[in-house]
């Protein structure tokens, strides 16, 4: 029972872990950019509810996730079109990527000169300890939620992307950047709303993640790391790979953790690289 | 009336001078071909009047409006429209959502995807599958609709019939009668000297990026297009 337990514990974990990588497997999808400074703004999310929690202490942090998402949109719409626009259209790929890891950088920084070093948590009060007991399980709410949001963000996101105007022209943009542009389409404002929501999407993983585990200005990179997992293990460029993708590393972590309870995260990565090694590919390829 | 007039076009690929001083114009319900061998600068031509070439030299003038220098995404909205060479679908749309993107300019005219669908009908019962599960006459049908759906004053075809049969050529060469009567004007880019000779009005040959003659298309002998064709 209690491996049933951990591995249902380990699926809702998962789908919070597929929205980490969400958002960079849109970014290298469109623009074929790796977002070094994907875990950061993750991170900076987190700092901002902590912000705003502390201006409007009587909200639950989950009330937040709607301002949060909003800020990290305009985050991202900003950061694409101030500085990434400016180098990803070279040739040498390299270029963007330099630029994105001295943005992780910064964005660190700032973090600690504003924030400190300490260590943060968002309190989510009763909830966090709720649980429903479902055949002689017991399954925390707050998980079940979370796992419920993730799925509702991805199923909002592959609409968006597959039966709207705007998802036609990210994905006409992703394949010719200039043939869009002889059907009046300006790649780099096509760049600027897709990394906003590429932010938004993380900020709303960064929050339920600050409700789950602490965090401090450096756990950026072990965000990104997980995120890098998700997207590579789903195939480059899926999103419903990345999701599959999150709950094994999820399943992977907590069935690790169970075993070991000093594993940390270690048996996720291990799985990670069994399955890079096996299926180099992803292990969920379909035809995006 | 004069639709485009370019006037004495150098263009560059970095230190490299793809075109020198081309001059050609097109008038209104005009079908002007450009010919030329691999490599002539027929392509690049094309590419420098939709604003895809930065580094030029030279006048171009749209409708009366000078375009040399402007970005393609505001020339498009002016009626310039290209068929792109190797067609350039986007494989990640269907058939009908490649049309519907040559739609975003929403310029006014006869042309929209209902027409599209009764000029080419085989691309109505394929609407919905991805383009590279079309045969190549299809994926070129689908580019021509493409361009169309924007309501163009001026359409640019680059190598409409390359790698096609002759039955398919024949075909895609009817459809642009249709296309002109319903009053655009086109430059047709082709190495194939007779077939685009015997659609246009009037014949630019190019060279090595200059043009060695340009007439009447039914003025020109075949004798004297291969020898301004070749260099010989």
């Amino acid at each position: 029972m209690i491996w049933v337990e951990t591995i249902i514990n380990g699926v809702l974990y998962g789908g919070l872990y597929g929205l980490l990588g969400v958002g960079l497997a849109l970014i290298v999808g469109v623009m074929r950019v790796v977002n070094l400074s994907h875990g950061e703004f993750i991170v900076l999310s987190a700092f901002i509810g902590v912000s705003l929690i502390g201006v409007v202490p009587w909200l639950h942090p989950l009330a937040l996730l709607l301002p949060v998402a909003a800020i990290a949109f305009v985050l991202g719409f900003g950061l694409q079109a101030v500085l990434i626009n400016r180098v990803v259209t070279r040739p040498d790929p390299f270029a963007a990527i330099l630029l994105t890891f001295g943005v992780a950088v910064v964005v660190r920084n700032l973090m600690v000169e504003v924030y400190g070093a300490d260590p943060r948590h968002l309190q989510a009060g009763q909830l966090a300890q709720a649980s429903a007991g479902i055949g002689g399980l017991h399954i925390g709410v707050l998980p079940l939620l979370i796992l419920a949001l993730s799925v509702a963000l991805f199923t909002a996101l592959q609409l968006l992307l597959t039966r709207t105007r705007f998802g036609r022209i990210v994905r006409a943009t992703a394949d010719h950047r200039d043939v869009v542009r002889l059907m009046g389409v300006n790649p780099g404002r096509v760049y600027n709303l897709v990394m906003g929501l590429s932010l938004a999407l993380a900020s709303v993983a960064g929050m339920l993640l600050a409700i789950r585990a602490s965090f401090t200005p450096y756990s950026g990179v072990e965000r990104l790391l997980i995120a890098f997992e998700v997207v590579v293990l789903g195939g480059l460029g899926t999103f419903w790979g990345a999701m599959l993708g999150g709950i094994t590393l999820g399943v992977a972590e907590l069935v690790g953790l169970r075993l070991d309870p000093n594993a940390g995260p270690l048996y996720a990565h291990l799985l990670f690289l069994v399955g890079v090694l096996l299926r180099p590919s992803g292990l969920f390829r379909v035809r995006a | 009336m004069t639709l485009l007039e370019v006037q004495a076009l150098d263009a560059f690929y970095g230190d490299f001078q793809a075109l020198f001083g081309v001059t050609l114009h097109v008038e209104a319900g005009e079908t002007v071909a450009l010919i030329g061998a691999n490599g002539a600068g027929k392509t690049t031509f094309l590419k420098c009047l939709v604003g895809l070439i930065g580094s030029r030299r030279g006048e171009i003038r749209f409708g009366g409006e000078p375009i040399g220098g402007q970005p393609a995404e505001r020339i498009s909205r002016l009626g310039l429209s290209l068929v792109p060479e190797g067609r350039l679908l986007f494989p990640s749309l269907t058939v009908e959502e490649n049309l519907l993107m040559g739609a975003l300019n929403r310029r006014p005219g006869s042309w929209n995807l209902a027409r599209v669908y009764e000029l080419f009908p085989v691309l109505h019962e394929r609407r919905r599958q991805w383009p590279d599960a079309l045969s190549g006459g299809q994926q070129h049908m689908v580019a021509i609709g493409r361009a169309l759906m924007s309501n163009p004053k001026l359409l640019l075809c680059d190598e409409i019939s390359l790698g096609l049969a002759p039955l398919v050529i024949d075909q895609i060469y009817a459809s642009l009668g249709r296309i002109r009567d319903e009053g655009a004007s086109i430059v047709l880019v082709e190495q194939d000297v007779k077939r685009a000779a015997g659609a246009a009005d009037r014949v630019y040959c190019l060279l090595k990026g200059r043009v060695t003659l340009h007439g009447s298309a039914r003025g020109l002998g075949l004798e004297q297009l291969s020898r301004a064709y070749f260099g010989t």
